[in-house]
């Protein structure tokens, strides 16, 4: 992803590319192991956006988007990831099993942000 | 009270199946090796079981391998030159070796890494390597064995009894049939799936999905809300109606949940599984939505005797639990979803699979364990099942039949 960038409306979340990661695991582990003040800052900069991220995205076809719209869409799947840490439960990680232990299994082989 | 509240459950899901009881119920099917065997042998060598779904193996010549260790097999799910879905035990029939090691892939046949046999995709024994040195060999015979396979609704089952007892359509009967018309093959163009090993039994899981009792308080924090609502605080569910050996359920909503901001935004750029109140359940069968509740959110089909198929608006679901060992599962789960037309409803694809994880994988996951921990402490005997558990008890029940049959 270094050699990416994001869409140039976007360049205000630059910040927070280090979010932007391809796996599930990855956003998962970040999540697990990043403060829930510094979730939060990422949960209130990328909310504001989100209207016109999505706004964005919605104008390209699910498959082979090019590389920066790419790049947002990891960035936003990154606030899926980490909005229940905010929304529901005020801590990282719910109480109960280490998500960490699940083994994606792809059975459909197109979706980029599940890379294995 | 609004006008849809619920009414004070009138209904006693037990009154329509006195044949039950209302008794406690054994632990010991949890914990004991000899109960696990058993059904081994009577139960998951005798009956259908659900492996997969046709999506993910659309052409001739895709296959994908099932390991049952329950059945003590390994199970080659391939599609042949003619589009026929076919089923084999994974095993050369040579010296028996496991013939195909990877998870799934298309091949025009399969090669033994052994030998250097091979099979075409119909399992029949295309050619031996140096056949000149065997003795009287008959290629026609030496085919990979077969086992019984059947469709249903675009899900694969396997029977790997040589002689089944009753066909799929026999075995899913008045309950499989009221699918008929739910639109599975346009929703399940997509899909998120994971494993995971826990340490429980697989009833464990089975019956955290057999109940939906356990929502306001196990999902508290998470999706408890948007299911159980201050009219209905405790979820009690709209139907649960017994089929045997199978068992479906009908959810309700929270018409009044009012969705986190990001749940708002995925919401509204796309559609989420089980997730969306006030859902509309037209043009579905009425078996989707059976008491035609406006307040509803999902159905649950239980399916003898280990896989859970959830349906709704937007897409459906599946756990299945394959048992390892009377204390070990390996728990199967796979969200569809219809293909994302945009970025952005991928992005709404990527929150419910996100809030899935959360509200199901990790807080059921959780009970799964310290559930089974405690069983095996043997410090009780028995457990105690309100009416809303109404399938759990069920699900004890044909399992006994089945034992003793």
């Amino acid at each position: 992803m270094a050699e990416s960038s994001l869409p140039d409306a976007f360049f205000d979340l630059n910040p927070y590319l280090e979010w932007a990661l391809p796996s599930e695991h990855a956003r998962r582990a970040k999540r697990a192991s990043t403060s829930m003040s510094e979730i939060r800052a990422f949960y209130d900069a990328m909310l504001e956006r989100m209207e016109a991220v999505l706004s964005f995205l919605e104008k390209y076809p699910a498959d082979d988007p090019p590389a920066d719209v790419e790049l947002l869409f990891l960035l936003a799947t990154a606030l899926a990831e980490i909005a229940p840490a905010v929304e529901m439960y005020g801590e990282q990680t719910a109480d109960g099993m280490d998500v960490l232990r699940l083994k994606p299994v792809d059975i459909y082989p197109q979706r980029l942000s599940r890379e294995l | 009270m609004s006008a849809r509240a619920k009414q004070a459950p009138a209904k006693i899901w037990h009154d329509d199946y006195p044949q039950l009881g209302t008794g406690p119920l054994p632990i010991e099917p949890y914990i004991s090796e000899q109960h696990f065997e058993r059904e081994r042998d009577k139960i998951f060598r005798k009956v259908w079981l659900n492996v997969g779904r046709v999506e993910q193996i659309p052409q001739a010549g895709d296959y994908f391998v099932k390991p049952l260790e329950i059945c003590r097999t390994s199970i080659l799910v391939a599609r042949d030159d003619d589009g026929e879905v076919r089923a084999f035990h994974n095993m050369c029939s040579h010296r028996g070796n496991r013939l195909v090691w990877d998870d799934k892939g298309s091949s025009r046949g399969f090669v033994c890494k052994y030998h250097g046999w091979t099979y075409r995709a119909d399992g029949s024994l295309q050619a031996i390597t140096d056949e000149k040195r065997f003795f009287d060999l008959d290629k026609s015979c030496l085919g990979l064995t077969p086992v019984h396979v059947g469709i249903w609704e675009g899900f694969i089952y396997v029977n790997v009894d040589p002689e089944p007892v009753e066909s799929l359509e026999d075995f899913l009967g008045e309950v499989g049939q009221s699918f008929a018309g739910y639109p599975f093959a346009e929703l399940a163009t997509a899909c998120f799936s994971w494993q995971v090993e826990v340490k429980a039994n697989w009833k464990v899981g089975k019956d955290a999905f057999q109940e939906v009792y356990h929502i306001s308080s196990l999902h508290g924090r998470s999706t408890g809300r948007m299911f159980a609502s201050p009219a209905n605080p405790f979820l009690n569910v709209h139907e649960a109606a017994l089929f045997d050996p199978h068992a479906r359920i009908s959810v309700p909503a929270n018409l009044d949940w009012k969705p986190h901001p990001v749940e708002d935004l995925a919401k509204r750029f796309g559609i989420l599984t089980l997730q969306k109140q006030g859902i509309s359940s037209a043009g579905m069968p009425p078996v989707v939505n059976p008491t035609n509740s406006p307040d509803w959110s999902f159905s649950g089909f239980n399916c003898f005797p280990n896989t859970s198929i959830f349906v709704s608006e937007g897409g459906f679901l599946t756990h299945t639990f394959w048992p390892l060992a009377v204390d070990r599962t390996l728990w199967e789960t796979r969200i569809y979803f219809p293909k994302a037309k945009t970025m952005a409803e991928r992005f709404s694809q990527e929150y419910s699979r996100s809030t899935f994880l959360d509200g199901v994988m990790a807080e059921d996951g959780g009970i799964f364990e310290a559930t089974q921990s405690m069983l095996a402490s043997g410090a009780k005997t028995e457990f105690y099942l309100s009416d809303e558990e109404l399938l759990i008890r069920h699900h004890h029940k044909i399992i006994a039949d089945y034992l003793n049959a």
